[in-house]
């Protein structure tokens, strides 16, 4: 299991690389800290030691406190259909976790003063700024039904994660069943942090196009769900570029 | 299993506009081989530069998780075509 990260960083005035790169290096460092507290892949890892017990919440860095306390709030708006206390073999925060990490790593390229960065790890993207002034990035979101090619372009306002089967199969866990379901080939959500984006992403995916109202009672998230025939579902104010056409719907 | 972050590689480029655009990698590899490692960066890329024909302008995508050894296969193709393997 490996994840690409991979860092874009924009500026109208070529800032020199000797500036760039330790503030990407720092970036880079935020990661591999988060992966060494959070990876269920790792038997040491805060989160594999609090899993089997042996670490009480307590006695857990900031950082998982402050993790497992976004993934409260989480749970709470999408209606228990993100719950990482539902997850098989105790609390696995997983869902949120890479946004969280993806967004701090952002948060440090502001030291660089530049006019955009985007942090991609694996289709979940933290942004700031733009390609140029005024303008906001532009997101291709992959055709579930065929990778090679999009199903649309989003404007995202900072934050844009994007959840579903892709090419791992039905993985996501239905916190109310136990069971993995997905009643969405594929389900995106835009907002300011990517922590929340993520898990929303997550939830929305699980739950399927009759979740989309839910995140019509938060004001600073915006939802798309490509059905599996193919057909898009967003809620009202979801930035779906327009000058480009869609594959469904 | 092993994980890492490292900078892969460093792509900087400026535009007719004056746009610098600094493409950095940084890639966990919980897997053993290095030229999975760098195939798996290149993918977003070379995808990016398929989907720009279909799309006008983007600067990324999502959905898309580059983690499936099928994908990486299908890539190591491409890159021969490309002379980057």
């Amino acid at each position: 299991m490996g994840t690409v990260v991979t860092f874009d960083l924009f500026d109208g005035a070529a800032p020199l690389m000797s500036t760039l790169a330790p503030i990407v290096e720092e970036a880079i460092d935020v990661l591999h800290r988060a992966d060494a507290m959070f990876s269920t892949w790792k038997d040491e890892s805060c989160i594999s030691r609090i899993r089997r017990g042996e670490m009480s919440l307590d006695d857990a860095p900031d950082d998982v406190k402050t993790v497992l306390e976004h993934c409260r709030e989480a749970r709470g708006a999408s209606q228990g259909w993100f719950d990482p206390w539902a997850m098989p073999g105790g609390v696995d925060p997983t869902g949120l976790v890479k946004g969280w990490a993806a967004q701090r790593s952002l948060d440090v390229l502001r030291e660089a003063n530049i006019g955009g960065a985007l942090v991609n790890a694996a289709g979940d993207i933290a942004s700031f700024g733009g390609p140029q002034e005024g303008q906001r990035f532009r997101v291709g979101i992959v055709d579930p039904a065929n990778t090679r090619r999009l199903a649309c372009v989003v404007e995202t306002p900072g934050a844009i994660a994007t959840s579903g089967a892709y090419e791992r199969g039905a993985h996501l866990i239905d916190p109310h069943s136990g069971t993995p379901t997905t009643r969405a080939a594929s389900a995106t959500v835009v907002g300011s942090d990517l922590a929340m984006a993520d898990a929303l992403a997550t939830a929305l995916a699980v739950a399927g196009a009759q979740a989309l109202s839910m995140l019509g009672e938060l004001s600073d998230y915006e939802g798309l769900i490509i059905a599996s025939d193919g057909t898009l579902h967003a809620t009202p104010r979801f930035p779906l570029a327009k000058d480009v056409s869609t594959t469904g719907g | 299993m092993n994980y890492y972050f490292g900078i892969l590689s460093v792509k900087v480029t400026v535009s007719k506009s004056k746009i610098t655009k600094v493409a950095i990698g940084a890639i966990n590899d919980g897997g053993n081989s290095r030229s999975i490692s760098i195939d798996q960066y290149s993918i977003p890329l070379l995808e990016q530069e398929t989907m720009q024909a279909q799309s006008g302008n983007i600067q990324s995508i999502s959905g898309a998780s580059y983690t499936s050894a099928g994908f990486a296969q299908s890539l190591q193709s491409a890159l021969k075509q490309v002379g980057l393997k």
